[in-house]
């Protein structure tokens, strides 16, 4: 077995062939160094994006299939409960859940929380405040004054200097509200809870100062998908002075902000694939006279253009190929460990915002690929083709 | 055991400019024989050796080894043929300037994938009959011009080919050198090779070894 994979692999070829990679040892060097950055920018740019898209899908399938806002002065204001009942009334609505929620800016390190209002005994809109009302009781958190916060609000908070296991909310009214920090959100996903606190309904009507016969919005779940459009045509009919939001517009526009991120990313991209078919165009024009009597010697000593090509293979496929993996190696680092300084800002800066924010690992066999035949085959064939072209030539001329 | 029938060779430099290299030549050598080509530059002696080692191709005529006719070889052909049959010494070495002295020597082996023993034994065997063992991890380009030759000489003898073709083997080398290489084509032609130099040295041109000079002189075979 080992007899017969040496005759098939021939070894004295890729020793040549490392020999002649370490004799050019500047040139192949600086070569690696560019192959790996464009590998890196390359690789970097599609876990990025990958990361971004799962996070904003997962956001995406957590929203509501239809959000109620009341509008007044064109800004957006709260609800009457009351609309909740007529609402379940619209055949085809499934369920109808006002809730109470916002935003508390905290200025001390200017970022955004959202505060988000439970109520035990009525039906959550999400599949993670179910699970969550079963571990913790909600009424003893009202009742101790306390709240469950994201990771994010608890890291914000600490920045920002509140040590404690408190935090002082300032109310509408500019009188202060303690509330007790009684644990850390469990993540689902990072973009939907890292910010997020969860509270009492009570607590939040009391800090946001919603009376309580309002809320923030309605949430409507109806049966059949395919119905949402006649349902929301039925509820603009009833209450023409509400907004009504479904779960395909802020797709859409969650979609617009994606695409326009990545429509930058797309540029940078470009750019890579730009230098990289520089260097290979410059590369597969031509052989340097000293390479060409190389080949034109190797082949008077009774090497066949086969022989020739195999080892500018080797050649080649080890110095992309390393480069390739150098590359993979690093954007792997710079994304998932690192969290892509510089680069994630162009997706994430629209979230200034928001809590600190945390690109997910996902794996994708297909960027890898991607990548792969992007780079490692079109640099061999770059050096391979003038090879080609030398080693087809009679020897004779060749070493001329 | 070659022989050269009817043989021109013509070079394109470009659409109207062409060299006439070799003139409708006839030559004949048999095996064993010490050939010496002798003429001044530009004469065609180096197209004769290229057309012997298969290197390049005739324009006109024919070029017959051993019964095969080796100017109409497909290159392939003519690679195997060259790796088998064909060790050149080459007028500058024609070495890999920047491969060690063993490098070098084994690499018309490296395409046969040899047994690693046997490659190491073969290489052995030449560098001490060479005497270049004490220098076989030194770097070519390091070598002094002799020293270079006798590494260009163990690479032509590695594979233990039948015909050895020396193209001005002395035009960089002092007399004592010279000498010294012309010892070796003696030794080489006592184990029954074929041997061809073309050289206008005139250290060649009464070696009673020789078996035959022929004057080349504008393409053409003068005596």
């Amino acid at each position: 077995m080992i007899n017969k994979l040496k005759q098939a692999i021939n070894l004295y070829l890729i020793q040549y062939a490392i020999d002649a990679i370490l004799r050019s040892k500047s040139k192949s060097l600086f070569i690696t160094i560019i192959f790996t950055f464009l590998t890196f920018l390359l690789t970097s740019i599609f876990f990025i994006t990958n990361s971004v898209k799962h996070e904003l899908n997962t956001t995406v399938d957590a929203l509501p299939q239809i959000t109620v806002q009341k509008i007044k002065a064109g800004r957006h204001y709260d609800i009457d409960i009351s609309i909740v009942d007529e609402i379940l009334e619209i055949t085809g609505v499934e369920d109808a859940i006002a809730r109470v929620w916002g935003y508390y800016y905290f200025e001390n390190i200017g970022v955004n929380f959202t505060i988000v209002g439970i109520n035990q005994y009525e039906k959550q809109y999400k599949d993670s405040f179910e699970k969550l009302i079963q571990k913790v009781d909600i009424d003893e958190l009202n009742e101790n004054s306390s709240m469950i916060v994201g990771h994010g609000v608890k890291q914000a908070m600490e920045k920002g200097y509140y040590l404690q296991n408190y935090f002082n909310f300032i109310k509408p009214d500019g009188s202060l509200k303690k509330v007790n920090i009684a644990g850390v959100f469990d993540a689902q996903t990072q973009l939907e809870s890292n910010d997020m606190i969860i509270i009492s309904q009570e607590q939040a009507r009391d800090i946001f100062d919603i009376s309580e016969d309002m809320a923030t919005d309605i949430v409507i779940k109806v049966a059949n998908p395919q119905e949402i459009d006649t349902i929301v045509s039925k509820i603009k009919l009833q209450y023409p002075d509400t907004r009504i939001i479904t779960k395909n517009d802020l797709k859409v526009s969650y979609q617009n902000i994606f695409d326009y991120k990545s429509g930058i990313f797309l540029a940078i991209f470009i750019i890579s694939l730009f230098t990289f078919f520089m260097i290979i165009y410059d590369k597969s024009s031509g052989l340097t006279s000293e390479e060409k009597k190389e080949i034109g010697i190797l082949k008077a000593i009774g090497w066949t253009v086969d022989d020739v090509l195999k080892e500018k293979f080797y050649e080649s496929f080890i110095i992309s190929f390393i480069s390739y993996l150098i590359g993979i190696i690093f954007a792997f680092i710079f994304v998932y460990l690192l969290q892509a300084p510089l680069l994630r800002d162009i997706f994430v800066g629209y979230s200034q915002l928001k809590t600190t924010f945390e690109l997910p690992f996902v794996f994708d066999f297909q960027t890898l690929f991607l990548v792969f035949f992007l780079s490692v085959p079109i640099y061999i064939a770059a050096t391979i083709i003038p090879s080609w072209k030398t080693a087809t030539l009679e020897a004779d001329e060749a070493i001329r | 055991m070659i022989k050269i029938k009817n043989v021109s060779k013509i070079y394109t430099i470009n659409k109207n400019n062409t060299v006439t290299a070799l003139n409708n030549i006839d030559l004949n050598f048999k095996e064993g024989e010490l050939i010496v080509l002798k003429g001044a530059s530009g004469s065609g002696k180096s197209t004769i050796l290229s057309l012997i080692a298969a290197l390049s191709k005739p324009t006109t005529g024919e070029v017959i080894v051993d019964d095969k006719r080796i100017s109409k070889l497909p290159d392939r052909f003519a690679s195997l043929y060259r790796r088998e049959n064909i060790g050149f010494i080459f007028q500058k070495y024609n070495l890999i300037p920047t491969l060690s002295v063993q490098k070098n020597i084994l690499l018309p082996l490296v395409p046969s994938n040899p047994d690693e023993q046997e490659a190491q034994k073969k290489l052995e065997i030449v560098m001490k009959k060479f005497n270049i063992s004490h220098k076989k991890d030194a770097i070519v380009r390091n070598l002094s011009g002799g020293e270079q030759q006798r590494v260009a000489i163990a690479r032509a003898h590695i594979n233990d080919p039948k015909i050895i073709i020396a193209d001005e083997p002395t035009a960089n080398l002092d007399e004592k050198l010279s000498i010294h290489f012309i010892e070796i084509l003696k030794e080489l032609k006592s184990t029954n090779k074929t041997i061809i130099v073309a050289t206008h040295d005139p250290l060649f041109f009464d070696l009673d070894f020789v078996d035959k000079v022929i004057e080349v002189y504008n393409g053409n075979i003068v005596s």
